[in-house]
């Protein structure tokens, strides 16, 4: 029966993914402090991406396809991925303001957070090191 | 005509999800649009979308009074400067899908907090405006149109500067524009132009958690009049025996009249529950439209990928008294000059309430289905938000729409 033994196991990775715990990283040396809820989604939302050094933020994506995206922003906004592309879309072809730029997985991101000072990006706890800091994290859910 | 573009659209599609968005120096394409049917069951005056629309659905299923498609190209050459261009193909003046161009600009973000555009941009006389032909973007098949369907200007040609400030957990932003129209409007079978009017505006806006609140306030300087010279002439030809003629004439001037469009706006985001709430009121120093104002409230709640909502939208107009001095009874000419004049008073006559349903699903990643069906209670005389009324029109319709919206 190693069949009937895989599912268990199956299933409590498919809910390990679903629960991950995302954290928002930046570069250990980034000037980038510790933010409350409000100034990160300010940030991936493109409403104000001002740093203190007067310098601009620059989020991350993952794709809006990726369990990441999901799951960073149902913590962040409780909206599905559909929700923010629809708000993206609005912004997008009213020229407004450029999104957040999308990288193509957490690997992907960690180089870019480690390559820029200015660069901030969620990923799964997990996938920390001691070359990244952690400027916000979501609480006890 | 839309179902045409429709391989086009997938292999657009299929290139465009291979970009990455916004890394400096590259070129990006993206579009959106809406196929749908739309059907009014009234035969005695036809619905449309907006006042672009020459004609509109009076007891037929119509495709076209909802679907259009955009595409737009951004070229992000720094991180403080970029170009953009945005082309949309929707039904409207000259009765077809003829392209325009809806935006055409640069734009220099010196610093975050602040970004300056010039060139060709889409109006923004209130909130959630500036983005009323990108559908995925929002619930409803189109925006309300008691609210937004008698707002016919398109894009501005000009400049805007927008600033944002954060006080606390609050960010209060701000935006100035000015520029002239460039856009010529169906009226009958007739074109008004608007080339060359003047509009200034600004907004203000407060963000608070999942509150936004927006002020808005833009003022318009006609440059044409409406196409109604034979009128107009023959006002002035009876000026020097009968002033009040004259008087007639020059306050049914368009040309070098102002209109003020002020509106507020209030949204509540959190989560699955949308909420929306607008108010508007516009005055015009002519006498050839009336005075109005609008509201409307709407309200969505997701579960899973369905979004059903509800809405409740009117439009009421003051009507306005213009006394021609011109006796009755005396010539048939005389009395077909007043009667027109009654006529062009008549036609800007909007007065109706309408109530909203239908759902929202999306069903794939990039596209969303819609159905809605809206009530539409009016007075006989709402002729306003109309096309090709007839004596048998009593205001009153039900609007059935489907509307698939996508975007890549």
């Amino acid at each position: 029966m190693p069949r009937l033994h895989a599912l268990p196991l199956l299933l409590l990775l498919a809910l390990s993914a679903a629960h991950a715990e995302m954290v928002v990283a930046v570069r250990a040396d980034s000037e980038i402090g510790p933010l409350n809820k409000t100034e990160l989604t300010h940030i991936f939302l493109g409403r104000y991406r001002q740093l203190a050094s007067g310098q601009q933020a620059e989020p991350l994506d993952l794709p809006v396809a990726s369990p990441e995206h999901a799951a960073f922003y149902e913590a962040l906004l409780n909206k599905t991925s559909a929700e923010i592309r629809a708000y993206w879309a609005r912004l997008v072809f009213t020229g407004r303001v450029a999104p957040p730029r999308t990288v193509d997985n957490s690997e992907r991101l960690q180089e870019q957070l480690l390559a820029n000072p200015r660069a901030l990006g969620y990923l799964e706890r997990t996938k920390l090191d001691r070359r990244l800091r952690v400027v916000f994290e979501f609480g006890e859910r | 005509m839309p179902t045409r573009l429709f391989p086009l659209l997938l292999l657009l599609l299929n290139a465009a999800a291979q970009a990455d968005p916004a890394i400096p120096g590259e070129l990006q394409l993206n579009g959106f649009g809406s196929i749908g049917m739309t059907r009014s069951s009234n035969r005695n005056a036809a619905f449309v979308r907006d006042l672009n629309q020459p004609k509109g659905t009076q007891g037929q299923w119509r495709s076209e009074t909802d679907s259009l498609f955009g595409l737009q190209a951004s070229w992000q050459i720094s991180q403080q400067l970029a170009l953009v261009a945005q082309g949309i193909s929707r039904y409207h003046f000259g009765n077809s899908y003829a392209p325009e161009l809806m935006s055409a600009f640069v734009r220099y973000e010196p610093r975050p907090f602040g970004s300056l555009r010039v060139g060709r941009m889409p109006t923004d006389f209130y909130l959630y405006s500036d983005s009323r032909h990108v559908g995925y973007s929002y619930l409803t098949v189109r925006p309300s149109t008691d609210f937004f369907g008698v707002l016919p200007f398109s894009h501005l040609d000009g400049a805007d500067l927008q600033l944002a400030h954060p006080f606390g957990n609050s960010l209060l932003r701000g935006k100035l524009y000015w520029g002239k129209l460039d856009e010529d409007l169906p009226l009958a079978d007739r074109r008004w132009q608007l080339a060359g009017s003047r509009l200034a505006g600004g907004n203000l806006s407060l963000q608070h958690g999942p509150w936004t609140v927006r002020l808005s306030s833009t003022i318009l300087h006609f440059q044409h009049n409406l196409p109604i010279a034979e009128v107009s002439d023959a006002l002035r030809q009876l000026a020097p025996g009968l002033p009040a003629a004259g008087e007639t004439a020059r306050r049914l001037d368009v040309a070098g009249s102002n209109s003020r469009f002020h509106s507020l706006g209030a949204v509540y985001d959190e989560g699955p529950l949308q909420l929306q709430a607008m108010l508007s009121h516009a005055s015009h120093s002519t006498a050839a439209f009336q005075d109005w104002r609008a509201a409307y409230i709407l309200a969505g709640y997701r579960r899973g990928n369905l979004t059903p909502f509800v809405g409740y939208s009117w439009i009421r107009s003051r009507s306005r008294e213009l006394d021609t001095g011109i006796p009755r009874g005396i010539s048939p000419d005389l009395d077909r000059l007043n009667a027109g004049i009654a006529g062009i008073l008549a036609d800007s006559h909007s007065e109706q309430q309408t109530t909203t349903l239908g759902l929202r699903w999306d069903l794939a990643s990039q596209f969303a289905l819609k159905i809605q069906h809206d009530i539409i209670r009016g007075q006989p005389g709402s002729l306003f938000p109309y096309r090709n009324e007839n004596q048998a029109w009593n205001g009153r319709t039900r609007v059935s729409s489907i509307v698939l919206d996508f975007i890549f």
